[in-house]
Parts: C-alpha cells; sequence; structure tokens
C-alpha cells in the first residue's frame, strides 16, 4: 500500500478548523471552564434584543431603499446614471469607521443637518446615539448594496420575457407581477439573510453611535468583555451563541437559498415597456430623490476632508499607513493562498473523486468564518500564543491573521469558481496529456486564474486596509492603522483631521475596489 | 396575406430591406446564415423594431402604426417563452388575457388548446416541471389560443433533438388543418419543414433574397448556400 500525502487543501481546512476550536478551548477554559452562562443571562437577553431590533430594522430600511432604487435605476436612463452605479457598488466597501464618521458629520450635534436648520432660526437638539445613528449608518452602508444587487438580478430577466410583456401588452402591475416580482422574491430572502446577518454583527458602527452599555451587539458585547472587564468566560459564551445564530444562518442561507442559474440569452437587451408610464415616472422620480438626499451627502462628507490633508501627513500618519498597508498585504496574501488551497481541493473531491459532499464542505468552510466573531477568536488565540511569543508583539501576528480569515470567504468567491472553470476547459486535454502539478498550476490554470486572483487580492486588501475590528484590542500608541487614527481623531473630536484620514481610507479602498471590479470583470 | 415591401431597418453595423409576400393560410418556412437577417425580420413584424420606411400590411390592413400588444400577429421564442413562476394554464392564458382574470370560457378554451397540443393533464404544472419539448408546445398553445391570424415563431425547435423536432413540426401542421393561420417561421434545418412549409424564404445580408416553393428554392440556384448555411449555423 503505497502512502499519499494529504492534499494542502485538506491541510487548510484542518488548520483552520482547529484555529477556531483551539482559540474558543482556550478562551472557555481560561477560567477554569465555569458554567458562567446562568450569570450573565439577563445581560444577555438585553443584548440579544437589542441585537435582533437593530439588525432587523436596519435589514427592513436597507431593503426598502435599495429596491426602490433598484426598480426606479431599471426603469430610468439619465444622464449620470453610471455614476450613479459606481457610488453604488462602492458604498460596499466604505469602511465602517468612516460610513460613522460621516453620520457624525451629516447628523451629528456640529453636523451638516443641525447647522442648516439652525440657520432657519430652529434651536432644539438631537442626539444621533443609539437607533437613529444606528440605523443611519447601516442603512448607508446597506441600502446600496441591496440596489446594486437587486439591479443586476433585474437585468438577468430574459429579452424574450421583455418581448413578450411588450405583445401582451402588459400593464405597469402586471410588468411587476410577471416580471419584476419573481426576480425579488428569489433574491429577497438571501439578501435580507445577509444584511441582517452583518447588522447583527455590526461593531465599529455600534460601538461608536450606541451611545452606552445598553445598546451593544453581541459583537460590542464580546469586545467590552475582552478589553474593559477581562471576563473571558463570558465573552467566551457570548461568542459561542453568536456563532450558533450566524452559523445557522449562514448554512440556511448557503442551501436554502441557492439559486438557479440565470436564464442564458442571446438576444440583445430591450428597454422596458413600463417606462412611459406618467405614474411611475414621478415614484421613480420620488425615490430617486429621496435616495440621493439620503445618499449623497454621507457618501460625499469626506470630501471635506481634502482641505485638511496636509494637516495630517505627520508621522503618525504614515506610520499608521505602513501598518496598514503591510497587515493589507499579508491579510490578503493570506486569504488567496488559503482560498486557493481550499478551492483546488474542493475541485479535485469534486471532478476527479466524485464526491461532490465532501467539495460541498470545503466551499463552505470560508463562509463559516463569516460567523466565528473575531473578537473571541483573536482574545482564544492571544491566549494561546502568549505561551509560546512575547505577548507584545501579539497584535502583530493576530491582525493580519484575523484579517486575512475574514477576508477568505471573499477571496474564496472569486477564486473557487475559475478554479472550476479552468478544469472544465482542459481537465481532459491535461489528464491525456499527462500534465500535472505545477506544470498543470502553470500551463491549465494561471492563465484563467491570474484575475480572479488579483480581483480577490485586491478585494480583500479593501476589506483589511479599512478593517476596523480587532485593532480595537490592540491599538494603541505602539500598533496604529489608518481606521484607529480615525477612531482616535473621532474620539478627540477632531473632525477636520478625521475628514482627511476618512478620504484617504475610502480612496484607497476605492482603487483597490476598482481594481478588483476591472480584474473581475476582465476576460481571460 | 402578409405584404413586406421594402421595409428598411438601419444600425450602426447592420442594414436590413425586406420585401416579402406570404399569402393567407401559408407556412413560409425563413432559411438563411446566422446573423443574416432572419430574427429581425419576424421581431420587425412583431413591432419590436420600427422600420424607417416601408410598408407592412396584414390582409390589407397596416401593421405599423400598431403597438406589438395591438398588433394581429402572436411569437414563439426559440427560449424563454414561459414565466416560470406561472403554471402551465396561466402561461396559455396570457395569450387571452394577460390579468390572468378569466371568463369560464376561456379557461375552456385554455383546456381546449392544451389537448390540442398532447398536455391535457397538465395544467398545473410549472414550466421548470417539463421538458424542452413540452415547454414550446405550451408557447405553441398560447399563441394559438390567442385568436391572432399571424403566428411568427423564431426558430422555435432549434434547442430539441431532430426526433423531437420532427414531431413538434407534425403538430404544427395538424394545428393548421384545425385552425388557418398564417405562419411564418425560422428555421435552421429546411428539411424538416420541406414537406409542410408552402413557401421558402432565403434571408442572407438583411435582405430576402430568394422566395418561392421550398423545392424549387433547395433545388434551385441557392442550393448551395443554404446548405452551406445550414452547416454553419
Amino acid at each position: 500500500m503505497t502512502y499519499s500525502p494529504p492534499h494542502p487543501g485538506s491541510l487548510v481546512a484542518f488548520a483552520i478548523v482547529a484555529l477556531v476550536a483551539g482559540g474558543f478551548i482556550a478562551l472557555a477554559t481560561v477560567d477554569g471552564g465555569k458554567p458562567a452562562l446562568l450569570s450573565i443571562s439577563p445581560y444577555l437577553v438585553q443584548v440579544l434584543t437589542f441585537s435582533v431590533i437593530q439588525a432587523a430594522l436596519s435589514t427592513l430600511l436597507s431593503l426598502a431603499l435599495g429596491i426602490g432604487l433598484a426598480l426606479a435605476l431599471a426603469r430610468r436612463s439619465f444622464t449620470g446614471r453610471e455614476i450613479v452605479l459606481a457610488v453604488l457598488g462602492t458604498t460596499m466597501v466604505i469602511p465602517t469607521i468612516v460610513a460613522v464618521y460621516a453620520v457624525f458629520a451629516i447628523y451629528g450635534r456640529s453636523g451638516l443637518l443641525a447647522e442648516a436648520l439652525r440657520f432657519f432660526g430652529w434651536d432644539g437638539s438631537f442626539s444621533i446615539f443609539g437607533y437613529p445613528g444606528i440605523l443611519i449608518a447601516h442603512v448607508f452602508l446597506n441600502g446600496p448594496f441591496v440596489a446594486r444587487i437587486t439591479l443586476d438580478a433585474l437585468r438577468q430577466v430574459p429579452a424574450e420575457h421583455w418581448r413578450l410583456a411588450t405583445a401582451f401588452g402588459f400593464s405597469p402591475a402586471q410588468i411587476f407581477r410577471h416580471l419584476d416580482w419573481p426576480v425579488l422574491r428569489a433574491e429577497l430572502p438571501g439578501l435580507a439573510g445577509l444584511v441582517f446577518l452583518l447588522c447583527f454583527k455590526s461593531f465599529a458602527i455600534v460601538l461608536a453611535l450606541g451611545g452606552g452599555p445598553s445598546r451593544a451587539t453581541l459583537e460590542v458585547a464580546i469586545f467590552e468583555a475582552l478589553k474593559i472587564d477581562l471576563d473571558f468566560g463570558r465573552a467566551a459564551w457570548l461568542a459561542l451563541i453568536q456563532l450558533a445564530i450566524c452559523l445557522s444562518l449562514t448554512a440556511i442561507l448557503n442551501w436554502a437559498f441557492a439559486r438557479a442559474p440565470a436564464g442564458h440569452t442571446l438576444r440583445a437587451p430591450v428597454s422596458r415597456p413600463d417606462i412611459e408610464n406618467r405614474r411611475l415616472r414621478i415614484i421613480d422620480a420620488v425615490i430617486l430623490a429621496i435616495g440621493a438626499l439620503f445618499i449623497a451627502p454621507l457618501a460625499l462628507s469626506v470630501l471635506d476632508g481634502l482641505r485638511h490633508v496636509p494637516a495630517v501627513l505627520d508621522a503618525d500618519f504614515i506610520e499608521a499607513f505602513a501598518t496598514s498597508l503591510a497587515i493589507a498585504v499579508t491579510a490578503a496574501s493570506l486569504a488567496c493562498l488559503l482560498a486557493l488551497a481550499l478551492a483546488s481541493a474542493a475541485r479535485r473531491r469534486r471532478v476527479a473523486l466524485k464526491s461532490p459532499r465532501i467539495a460541498a464542505l470545503y466551499d463552505f468552510l470560508p463562509s463559516t468564518l463569516l460567523a466565528v466573531p473575531p473578537f473571541a477568536l483573536t482574545a482564544g488565540l492571544f491566549l494561546l500564543i502568549r505561551r509560546f511569543a512575547d505577548p507584545s508583539q501579539a497584535g502583530l501576528i493576530l491582525l493580519p491573521l484575523i484579517n486575512g480569515l475574514a477576508a477568505l470567504p471573499f477571496a474564496y468567491r472569486y477564486i473557487a469558481p475559475r478554479l472550476l472553470t479552468a478544469e472544465e476547459r482542459y481537465g481532459r486535454v491535461a489528464a491525456s496529456l499527462g500534465i500535472t502539478g505545477l506544470s498543470k498550476l502553470r500551463l491549465m490554470d494561471w492563465p484563467v486564474l491570474k484575475r480572479p486572483l488579483g480581483a480577490g487580492f485586491a478585494l480583500a486588501m479593501a476589506l483589511s486596509f479599512g478593517d476596523f475590528g480587532i485593532i480595537a484590542l490592540f491599538g494603541g500608541a505602539e500598533l496604529r492603522t489608518l481606521p484607529y487614527l480615525l477612531y482616535e481623531r473621532l474620539g478627540a473630536y477632531r473632525m477636520d483631521e478625521a475628514a482627511a484620514i476618512g478620504l484617504l481610507i475610502v480612496l484607497a479602498a476605492f482603487l483597490l475596489a476598482h481594481v478588483s471590479g476591472r480584474l473581475s470583470h476582465a476576460g481571460d | 396575406m402578409l405584404a413586406i415591401e421594402k421595409c428598411r431597418l438601419t444600425w450602426p453595423d447592420f442594414e436590413a430591406d425586406y420585401t416579402l409576400n406570404v399569402e393567407a393560410g401559408a407556412l413560409c418556412a425563413v432559411v438563411g446564415p446566422s446573423g443574416g437577417g432572419k430574427t429581425t425580420l419576424l421581431h420587425m413584424i412583431a413591432g419590436f423594431e420600427k422600420p424607417e420606411s416601408g410598408t407592412l400590411t396584414l390582409n390589407g390592413q397596416s401593421l405599423l402604426p400598431l403597438e406589438p400588444s395591438k398588433r394581429p400577429v402572436a411569437i414563439v421564442f426559440q427560449d424563454h417563452n414561459l414565466f416560470p413562476h406561472l403554471t402551465v394554464a396561466e402561461n396559455v392564458a396570457l395569450g387571452l388575457r394577460p390579468s390572468l382574470r378569466m371568463t369560464p370560457e376561456e379557461r375552456r378554451a385554455v383546456g381546449e388548446m392544451l389537448e390540442a397540443v398532447g398536455l391535457s393533464g397538465f395544467e398545473k404544472r410549472r414550466p421548470g416541471e417539463m421538458s424542452g419539448g413540452q415547454r414550446q408546445r405550451v408557447a405553441l398553445a398560447r399563441a394559438l389560443v390567442s385568436g391572432r391570424p399571424l403566428i411568427l415563431l423564431d426558430e422555435p425547435f432549434s434547442s430539441l433533438d431532430p426526433g423531437l423536432r420532427r414531431d413538434m413540426v407534425r403538430l404544427v401542421g395538424e394545428l393548421r388543418r384545425r385552425r388557418p393561420v398564417t405562419i411564418v417561421m425560422t428555421i435552421h434545418t429546411p428539411e424538416d419543414v420541406a414537406d409542410l412549409a408552402d413557401q421558402m424564404a432565403f434571408v442572407a445580408e438583411g435582405r430576402v433574397i430568394a422566395s418561392g416553393p421550398p423545392a424549387a428554392i433547395l433545388n434551385g440556384p441557392l442550393a448551395s448556400r443554404i446548405a452551406s448555411a445550414v452547416s454553419d449555423s
């Protein structure tokens, strides 16, 4: 019997599972494994209630805005429409800490809205903390995302269906019923689940805009347990509960709402027959105006920082920029390498070994990382590595590692399908010619893979570069990233400098996202 | 009679200029190379494309001023004819009443038409639960139930295997005997309809190059071009 070494993807999968499990075990056993769930149950109920309510409201409002915008944009063409679409696409990569700045800049006590109201003689006051600020930030980040995804889905309606609608003389209501609604019905559950998951796990926005300990998501509660109370047992329980909830939701999203491939049509696109309807024109104009009034000021608020850029280009900034860049490059490299190994293992299982169920497990593993609370994982891993390494240097190891794992699901989505495409195209030829291993990678896979790999790398970098997550645990005078610097400036009410830093972060994220988009849409 | 006279359409990269007459009640098979303008011809008759000049009449009535939904024309495409969220009966009923609020007579008509295409008992099924051939039968039933005198079939059976394709062509022949309609049908494989068609038109480069009885077209001077177009497509 010959021994065959395990596939690198199997080792990666095992390492990820071991890392997550080890982190949790370390966290749960640090206090001797006391069953602390009962003692935190009233607090837990409060945190869960708030998390669910804010996430549900954020989801509802994001879907309402996003779907309204998508339908209006599907029906209308106007000068600048492409710019609007680009803006909708880019809000997905706006770092949450920049969104926090934008909410303060527009809706804060000294924000643009308050200034405008005072100009008209209003002398009242309002607080952005709590639900208003959280909902505004969440809807700002997720509404355009929903709009973009829904619009792309609406474009998949076969041209033949539009021609039939024209031939049958469908009314606007019948068009909605027979063409738009089936698309929305297919998209909504998945989109709602994803937005809910993102808002349920929200950290930076709730931490900065929550306005007090009574308004914490599980993610914030874990952070507070670790950073403020040093209560590792409580953090472990909260993390397990979050993991269970998010994992269940991720599993449902992954399997229950897997969509059939979009209908393939070779016919040229046709215009919708409902664009001439007068009532719809008015409705669309109102929706587009509401969307513009809500999104544009927030999206453009960082432009105010342009004037202050020279003032922030000091040694702190340079150091933070270099740290962010180094972390982002390392995290993106890690994410792409892990994704490549896992995708390769999935492909081998699916094609060569004919075991699609095991391949599906490889596909599912990156998605499960979305459900793992990064603070709990970080704390657990910190407890593990402090036995072997200098704890003061832990941040330098854990930041790229956790960011890399967080970016893995996104990198995987770029890489895995193309790796399968390469196999479909060249697999048989490679097998017949006896091309295997590195030669196969160089000759068959690389030409198909290089662009999605680049796209995944750029997106992973964009996500990591703007991330304000576990840097909140390790950040300080010794270790600063740009998002952490922005958080410090916001905390000190140095809004001009915050705007300038926010602008630079957003520019970097947009640039990387743009590169990612260009590469992902390019042909082989 | 369907009369198309010097109907001209232009795009930056394509020009079309059609002249064609089809007798009332006839089946005209349109053959030609891919990208030659067969589908554009049908889309123009259906009203999806508007010619810049020329005349288009059906039994003396000009179709050009009419919106697609007002034209006495029904169309069946190669794919995506059915709405996947509606049942078979509802898909057919769209040909009669887009609101789907049907009278008992209309309901009966839908049932009869489904029986005519051999799909009795399939009323409650969704398109996703049917084969490609069955889905095209449903689309055919919808075109016929609408009662419109001109039916356009845009490569309706191209995605079916040869045996099924011939069955469907036979079905079209049977349905024509039940209810006389004029049919203009684009097709890749002229031999499938050689016995059935009353007329054949060869369309290439945006023009009707020749039109006449199928035997004359298939055995005439264009035979080699037709054979080449069929093998290329």
